[in-house]
This record gives C-alpha cells, structure tokens and sequence, in this order.
C-alpha cells in the first residue's frame, strides 16, 4: 500500500514537472503586461486578458509565419510519408543485394549530427538557387526526417504478413493492387505514427530554419517569432507566450485526432499465427 | 486428361536447392495431397503452382497452358493459406467479393454469388463481421469462401487445417472432402499431417528432401512404400525398421539383424548381399509364440487395441499392435513372430529402395486372402 502511495507520488511529481512550464505558458500569455513581474507572482491571472494574441495577429507578422509553418510541414510531411512507404515496402519485400546495407546506410547518415550537415547542404541549396525558399527548408528536413520514418514504416511493414499480399495475388489483384487494398489499409497506424513524428519535427525545427532562411516571406514560426520578439534588449514575454499557445494548438489537435489511431491495429487480427 | 502438370521442376534459391526434379500429373478433378516433414519442398511446390514463387527450371501447366511466367491473378486458381490471409480491414463479405470484384464482376452479380457462397458455408449470418470478430473455424470458412466464390479451375490449400483444435479438424476434413466430391474440381492440399492426406487424398506425393519420394493411392502408400523414407513416414505408430544384412541362401534370400533372422523370399534384381533394411508394420508383428525374443516395456492401451513396444536383441524397440483383450505386462519375456508375407525390405541408406518384388505385396493387398492361406 505504502509502495502504491510513493509511486504515485513520484508519477505525479514527474507530471507536474513536465505539465507546469505549460500551464505557465498558457498563463501568461493571458495576464496583463503590469501583471508579469508582479511580485509575489500571482498564480492565476488577477487581470484575464487577450490582447497578447489580438495583437499578435493583428500587428505583427505572425499569421504569415504560421502559414509558412503550415505549408512547410505539410509539405515534408507529405513528402517524407510518400517516400519513406515505398522505401520500406521495397526494403522488406523484395530480396535484392545490398539491401540490408542500404538499409543502415540510411540510418547511419541520421547518426550525424546535423550541425556536420547543414553548411554543406546550405551550399548545394544555394547552387541550386533555392536559398531563402520554403523548398529548401523542405528538402532540408526531409534529409534528417525520411532515414527515421524509413526505418519505423520498415518495421511496421515487417509486421504485416506476406501471405495477405500473396492472397492478394492469387485474388487477382496486380502488384500496385495488392499494395493499396491491402498493404496500405494495415500500414495505416505506422503511416500515421510516422507523419505525425516529421510533421512535429518540421513544426519544431529551428536550427536549419534559421541558417537556410533569411527572408520574412518564408520563415516559419520557430524563427519567425524569435526574431521578431526577442531582441538583445528585451523579450516580450507575453507576446512569446501567446505565440508559443498558438504554435501548439495544431500539435494539440493533431495529437488529439490521431492518438486512437496510433494504437489502432497493433492487435489486429485477420492473420492466424 | 492432366490438368496440372509438374515436368522437371526445379527450385533454387540461392545455393540451397528446394525442389528437385520434380515430376507430377495431376488428372482434372483428382484430389492430390503434398505430404512430407517440414522444409521437404511441398509448399514451395504450391506456391510455384499458384505463381508466388517462379520454378527456376522445368514446365508447370495447368490445362494446356504452360504457366512458368503467368501472375497468379491470371492462371484461374483460388489458394487457402495456413494463415488464412483473410483481410483484417475488410468484412467478411468484402473478403468473400475481393477475387470478383479484381475480376471486374459486376456489382449485382457479385452480391449474389458472395450470398450464395455464405450460404454453402453457413456465413450468412456474419457478412457484416471483421475477421477478427470470428473463431478460428469461422475464419477457416471465410477463406475457403474466398477461393469458392469464383469457381477456379484448381484449388490450392495449404495446411488449411493445422490452425484448427482436433475436433474441429476432424469436421472440417469431412467438409472437405464432401465440398470436393460436389465440386468436381482439381485440388491441390499441402500437408504434413499424414492422417489428413490418407483420409482425402485420391493420391498422395510423398515428398522429402526437394524431391518426390512416392506419388500414389494411400492404400498403395501404406502397403507398398517406395522406398525407406515413405515406410517410416507413414504409419501410426510408425513402420519398425530393422537395420541388419541381406544373405543369399540356396538362391532365396534371407535377412538378418542381431535378434532376428527372416525369410525375404523373392526380391527385385536390385537386391544385393551385405547392408539392408526390414520394415515390418505393427500390426505385421504377432506376440505370444514365435522366434523372436523379448521384453516388454511399453504397454499402451486405445481401447480398441493394444500398442506393445518390446525390446528385442540389443536393444532395437518394436511396436507390435494386438488385440485389446490380452494384457502384457511389462517386464514380461515374450516370443514374437513376423509375418513374412507383410516384411518389407529396403536397399541400404535413408532412402533405399524397396526390393520386394511387386507380386509378392499381392498377399499385402488382400489380407483376407493371405489369412486363409496362413
């Protein structure tokens, strides 16, 4: 019983830990400038405000930045998801030589840290002529997204039984058939895990963000916001923070909508082993 | 008329080679069981007859067309897998429709042929399930209706049943042999299960080893095994297998092994003196009087028989199957005799040859005939 107690206890703590710098967040960016500093610090805002976000999307750049921040992400997204399926498919369906190598090559190029990457990569994207572009963001990202997504959509696809394709096969159905009624439909949990996984690093990404891009037009929000508030002098914290509420929204939403599916389908059955 | 056709396949993957030689005709509507112990090449064999895996050489036909290189979508087969393969994400109505609508059969006519197949197969009432909502035998229905629903040239079944608990495995075998004698149609039934081959099978292919050992009726597997290998597989309990030496005495030809000594009358030419093998069945082995000597250590009891095994010699075990009203104890010193005219001799190795000369297996063949003259 004692045991159960202290363990609990610690659970919470650890929550608390974790949740507190959250519910300070979302706090302060409701309390009212003069609160802020007020000493002592009143835990719940005397004064409920929303001018913070009024003014952030009335006065400032943000609403671009988050648009951005959208397509940038999606795009990824999108591109990392589409590679990485057909990658993994290939990777454990078909025998070919070097293929167990390939596979850990992969890998290997996401062990490098990306600081070793990111001046040569900035170099190729500037002959490329794509400096400064939401496309070299895109393809940035896909290079430290993709070998992770293709080694989890590799393991998801281990798990999906060889017999459902063959019994696709005799079925009647053509290779590209079988793969979409069949193959996709059970590889959907893994596709989700693996979308939302590239669509929160993209949406979080600040590093290449800030080496690979200079221009207002396609900065995305974790550089977008930084600079815009946070000068050598001042930070204006609760402009950060309501900026900070709003850049997790999305997050919160698509966790919200897909989390059921992140655990759908690990037991499902169909396949007697 | 062969509707399917094995000439001289071969499988190869790699350097290992897993199947061999492989020759099989098999005639429109015959019921033929793969048999062998894992790993023997069977369900690589099936798997290139439904196209999943391409012979690296030889010819499979199945009707006049030669098939080597043709999809499995495309050679009018319908496949049963171990796994049942049913499609989690689709109901059991959708499963049963899957191989019509790939054929472009139009939706009308579709819902009425899935209908009538969940009819035959008592699904009616779970078209609406996930494969995961039904029992084992339930699904086990499910794929069979997905291979009926399209009446396919020939079928192909592997291990269908070996997922199911005993009883249900007894009635599914009756089901299917009954669905084959209503349909009429070629199958092909991929097992290692040697009960479910002698139950269904019109002829069996004992396979071991990549290669075809024996391709023949049950009857005539069990009694006139082609070789050692097809003795020992078959049989429950199994064949006794005795390895001594093969004498030539005043032109007849005797078999010897420490313990026993035993007549071989007449054998193929290929009998030669030295190193040999005798198999002699359970039920070929009497106890009570008789040459042989030994001591009973193993008594078990079916209720309509008795299964006796008795050490003989230096230290070889026979079973000896015998009538359920007499009791042995174990312990007992006991006389056996073998029944010369059901002794099977062996060239010598794993698979040697059988060298009983054809006529001599007349007597196995009719047993009431080799009574009346004993």
């Amino acid at each position: 019983m004692l045991k159960k107690i202290v363990f609990n206890l610690f659970a919470w703590s650890i929550v608390l830990m974790v949740a507190f710098p959250l519910f300070w967040m979302l706090v302060t960016s409701v309390k009212p400038q003069f609160e802020l500093f007020s000493r002592p610090p009143t835990i719940l805002p005397q004064n409920f405000t929303l001018e913070h976000y009024w003014k952030l999307l009335s006065d400032t750049n943000f609403l671009g930045y988050f648009w951005n921040s959208v397509i940038l992400s999606t795009t990824t997204t999108i591109v990392v998801v589409a590679i990485a399926t057909v990658g993994s498919y290939s990777l454990v369906r078909f025998r070919y030589r070097g293929r167990e190598t390939l596979a850990f090559l992969v890998l290997f190029t996401y062990l490098l840290p990306s600081v070793v990457l990111i001046l040569p990569l900035y170099l190729m994207l500037v002959n490329l002529g794509l400096s400064n572009t939401i496309t070299s963001l895109v393809i940035a990202y896909t290079t430290f997204a993709l070998p992770y997504a293709l080694w989890l959509l590799r393991s998801f696809m281990a798990g999906i039984p060889e017999d459902l394709e063959s019994a696709a096969l005799v079925d009647g159905a053509s290779r590209l058939g079988a793969f979409w009624d069949v193959i996709l439909p059970q590889l959907l949990p893994g596709i989700i895990s693996t979308a939302l996984f590239t669509f929160i690093l993209s949406w979080n990404e600040y590093l290449y963000a800030l080496v690979l891009v200079n221009s207002d037009d396609a900065r995305p929000l974790t550089t977008g916001v930084m600079n815009m508030l946070i000068s050598s002098f001042n930070i204006e914290w609760s402009l950060l923070m309501a900026a900070s509420v709003m850049m997790s929204v999305p997050l919160i939403i698509a966790f919200a909508f897909l989390q059921s599916y992140l655990t759908r389908g690990f037991g499902a059955g169909g396949v007697k082993g | 008329m062969a509707d399917v056709v094995f000439a001289n396949v071969q499988k190869r993957f790699g350097s290992f080679t897993a199947v061999e030689g492989l020759d099989l005709d098999i005639r429109q509507g015959e019921f033929i069981c793969l048999l062998g112990p894992s790993g023997c090449g069977k369900t690589t064999t099936l798997r290139m007859l439904a196209g999943l895996e391409f012979p690296s050489g030889g010819e499979i036909r199945i009707g006049e067309r030669v098939v080597n290189d043709v999809a499995p979508g495309e050679r009018d087969i319908a496949m049963v897998f171990q796994s049942y393969a049913l499609y989690p994400h689709m109901s059991v109505g959708q499963n049963i429709a899957y191989p019509l609508k790939k054929r472009r059969v139009p939706k009308s006519e579709r819902a009425e042929m899935v209908a009538k197949t969940a009819e035959m197969l008592q699904l009616t009432p779970l078209l609406h399930r996930k494969p995961k909502e039904l029992s084992g035998g339930q699904q086990q229905r499910v794929a069979l209706g997905r291979a009926l629903v399209r009446d396919p040239k020939v079928f192909l079944l592997d291990e269908p049943l070996s997922n199911l608990d005993a009883k249900l495995r007894g009635h599914m075998r009756s089901e299917l042999i009954e669905l084959h004698q209503r349909l009429g149609r070629t199958m092909v039934y991929v097992t290692h299960d040697q009960l479910e081959a002698m139950t269904m099978a019109d002829r069996i292919a004992v396979m071991e080893g990549g290669k075809l050992q024996q391709f023949a009726p049950p009857q005539e597997v069990y009694r006139a095994p082609a070789n050692r290998f097809v003795a020992g597989f078959i049989g429950t309990p199994g064949m006794n297998i005795a390895d001594g030496v093969l004498r030539a005495d005043d032109g007849a030809w005797v078999f010897e092994a420490p313990g026993l000594s035993v007549a071989a009358g007449d054998l193929t030419a290929e009998a030669q003196a030295g190193p040999a093998a005798m198999g002699i069945r359970p039920e070929g082995l009497s106890i009570g009087a008789g040459p042989i000597k030994g001591e009973v250590q193993v008594v078990e009891r079916t209720g309509h028989e008795n299964i006796v095994i008795v050490r003989v010699g230096d230290g070889m075990r026979m079973t000896c199957r015998t009538a359920p009203d007499r009791i042995w104890k174990v312990g007992e010193t006991v006389q056996m005799a073998v029944d010369a005219a059901q002794a099977h001799f062996f060239a010598e190795g794993p698979t040697g040859r059988r060298l009983n000369r054809a006529g001599a297996t007349g007597a196995l063949l009719h047993p009431e005939l080799k009574e009346a003259t004993s």
